[in-house]
């Protein structure tokens, strides 16, 4: 397995003197934490809909125009544990008579689909919201996961592979939770394949999202240690 | 040695000793004391059939509760028919001296033979 | 996308999950993992029975090679204490797997708080067996812990995860084992017997209770955890063999080798093995006190 050789960080890309370097950084960041932001507040937080979708904005502002997030150490805590806590004071702290953000200048609004977001809410059963740091891990790892996944569409098609984006999406995605497991046999039927074909084009899936995670996962985190830790943890890989 | 053999063995020493102890438990008694050898004699006689008896039967049952009680039978039993050669002797029966002791040197006899070559006698 | 909770944790999985799609085994779910691989419990379709599937957590030459020779190991030890390999191989994504008899059972921690001493004992006897087998066939387990025993309904044994085993002579150091139950000279030193011995030693002393353990009777059995798991190799038992043989020697009421016992030890090792005969002599001399003061 080969590792992602691009090596740039979007949480050290925070702390850079260069003020494009800033707000790529940031426009990163709010890709890959928007979501979890956004339904922290909504869920843990009870927020409505539209007070969310403020608070998610000025939460990012503020986090870029105060440049908190560029004084994580990685020596106390993984840097999405730190957004949350960021997060966690920031609406703790939040005044409600300042209730509309004063942007300033320099943040570049990225867009992001907050009615996607409630929508998939709606759509799942609510899960076990006791502990704050899981759910807001759980969040993170979905949206990951879910950008992760568009892209490997995105790559498939690109390169010729839209049936194995098919396969994997049937089998590894739309099945996951059904029992008894579609089998190999009964997939291959299904697509008018060989079982061969199955096995290689489910390898060929299965090893580029892994590749795409982490290649997205490598971005966000700040150290080569904090990569390995997270990398072990989602998806059960050893760094070398 | 053989289970009957070490009831042999065992029957016998014990009879000898709980012969003599005749004299202990009847110290003032001038019939026990004149006739203490023929007294431990009958005992180990007793005790050396009894001891066999226990021993051969040991072989044959793999339950040390029914060696057990198997002993003491034979030792209740042998110790009463001396009491009943002692009524037909015209001497006092000691029932409860004789047959008492003679019970439990039974219940020792028959734990000793069939634990003998069974293994540990810790697994009690 | 909207990923529902049953998706995530089947992507998660992808990460190490092999793919067995081609192959007559059709994998079940996970039931351990380790440093070098992860065991997952599989049917095998053409025999009908559950098998254990050790699978490399990825593709590296060193752990395929360490699985290989764990394949090898397990082939030349056939004992019904030892995990049997059915077979081993490379699957399509290039990871080494080695299919295994399904351990069914308990681990022996979990086991054994259900068991009185006597039959922990016997436990631990087999499981010296076991370990006394792999020794005379010149190989070493190196990391004996209750995690990797198994205790079946009827007591029987089972040592799993010889990931780690090696040959007596001849193997190259490998870092390995675990905390509280490796020798401290297995990483430094070539491996042999004792440093299984210092494992089993570790082993038992989990199995005695602090409370048993604090009786006097027992003082023999800590004598023999102490020697098994000296810091020096050569005050150890030689081989699992002879640590079975000393804690044998317990069970059975004799007097261990690894305790110096004082004439008062004695004497209460011997009273509690006689305890029945010596109860029926004083109940025969209190039966003959008791007829000289009544009659």
């Amino acid at each position: 397995m080969t590792f992602p050789a691009t090596r740039h960080s979007v949480v050290r890309d925070l702390g850079s003197v260069d003020p494009g370097t800033r707000a790529a950084a940031y426009d990163g960041l709010v890709r890959s934490y928007w979501r979890p932001v956004y339904l922290y507040i909504r869920m843990r937080w009870r927020r409505s809909v539209e007070d969310a979708q403020d608070l998610t904005q000025e939460f990012f502002a503020r986090a870029f125009e105060r440049e908190y997030l560029e004084h994580y150490d990685p020596a106390k805590a993984r840097f999405r544990t730190f957004v949350r806590t960021c997060l966690d004071g920031f609406l703790a702290n939040h005044d409600k008579a300042a209730a509309r953000l004063k942007r300033g200048g320099g943040f570049v609004v990225t867009p992001v689909d907050f009615a996607r977001a409630d929508a998939d809410l709606a759509a799942r059963a609510p899960g076990d919201q006791s502990d704050p740091e899981l759910w807001f891990h759980r969040e993170w790892i979905r949206g990951l996961f879910g950008d992760a996944i568009e892209a490997l569409r995105i790559r498939a098609d690109a390169g010729g592979h839209a049936s194995a984006f098919a396969l994997f999406r049937r089998y590894d995605v739309d099945e996951a939770g059904d029992t008894p497991r579609l089998t190999y046999a009964a997939l291959a039927q299904e697509s008018g394949v060989s079982v061969a074909t199955v096995t290689n084009e489910l390898a060929w899936a299965r090893r580029t999202f892994r590749e795409i995670v982490l290649e997205r996962l490598r971005t966000i985190c700040a150290s080569d240690e904090e990569f390995r830790a997270e990398a072990r943890d989602l998806l059960g890989v050893d760094a070398p | 040695m053989s289970k009957p053999m070490l009831g042999l063995v065992l029957g016998g020493v014990l009879g000898v000793l709980d012969g003599l102890s005749a004299l202990v438990s009847a110290p003032d008694d001038p019939a026990v004391k004149a006739g203490i050898v023929g007294i431990v004699i009958g005992s180990t006689v007793k005790g050396l059939i009894t001891g066999v008896l226990i021993g051969w039967f040991a072989r044959r049952t793999q339950s040390l509760g029914i060696a057990i009680v198997f002993g003491l039978a034979v030792g209740l039993a042998l110790a009463y028919l001396v009491c009943v050669m002692q009524k037909m002797a015209g001497q006092p029966p000691y029932y409860w001296q004789i047959m008492l002791p003679g019970g439990i040197l039974g219940v020792i006899v028959g734990y000793a033979t069939f634990n003998f070559r069974r293994g540990a006698l810790a697994s009690a | 996308m909207n990923l529902p909770d049953a998706a995530i944790a089947r992507l998660r999985g992808l990460g190490d999950r092999p793919d067995f799609g081609g192959t007559r085994y059709d994998l079940l779910d996970e039931i351990g993992r380790g440093g070098m691989g992860i065991v997952f419990r599989a049917r095998d379709r053409d025999l009908g029975r559950d098998v254990a599937v050790k699978v490399t957590m990825w593709q590296t030459e060193s752990d395929a090679a360490r699985l290989r020779r764990e394949a090898r190991t397990l082939a030349s030890l056939e004992h019904p204490g030892i995990v049997p390999v059915h077979e081993a191989g490379r699957l399509p994504d290039g990871r080494v797997f080695l299919v295994m008899g399904l351990a069914r059972g308990e681990r022996l921690d979990r086991h054994a708080t259900r068991l009185p001493l006597a039959d922990r004992l016997r436990v631990f006897d087999r499981i010296c067996d076991t370990v006394a087998f792999a020794h005379a066939r010149g190989v070493i387990h190196r990391d004996l812990k209750p995690a990797n025993i198994m205790v079946g309904a009827f007591g029987q044994v089972l040592i799993l995860d010889w990931g780690l085993a090696a040959p007596h002579a001849g193997s190259e150091m490998t870092a390995g084992g675990t905390e509280g139950y490796m020798a401290p000279e297995q990483s430094t030193q070539q491996p042999n017997a004792r440093a299984d011995v210092h494992a089993l030693g570790a082993i038992l002393r989990d199995l005695i209770d602090v409370a048993e353990g604090a009786a006097p009777a027992f003082r023999p059995l800590r004598s023999i955890v102490a020697r098994a798991t000296s810091t020096d190799p050569g005050a150890r038992y030689a081989d699992a063999a002879e640590l079975a043989a000393d804690v044998r020697r317990f069970t059975d009421g004799r007097a261990v080798a690894a305790h110096r016992e004082t004439t008062f030890e004695r004497a209460g090792r011997l009273a509690r093995v006689y305890r029945t005969p010596i109860a029926l002599v004083l109940t025969y001399l209190a039966v003959r006190a008791l007829l000289l003061f009544w009659f």
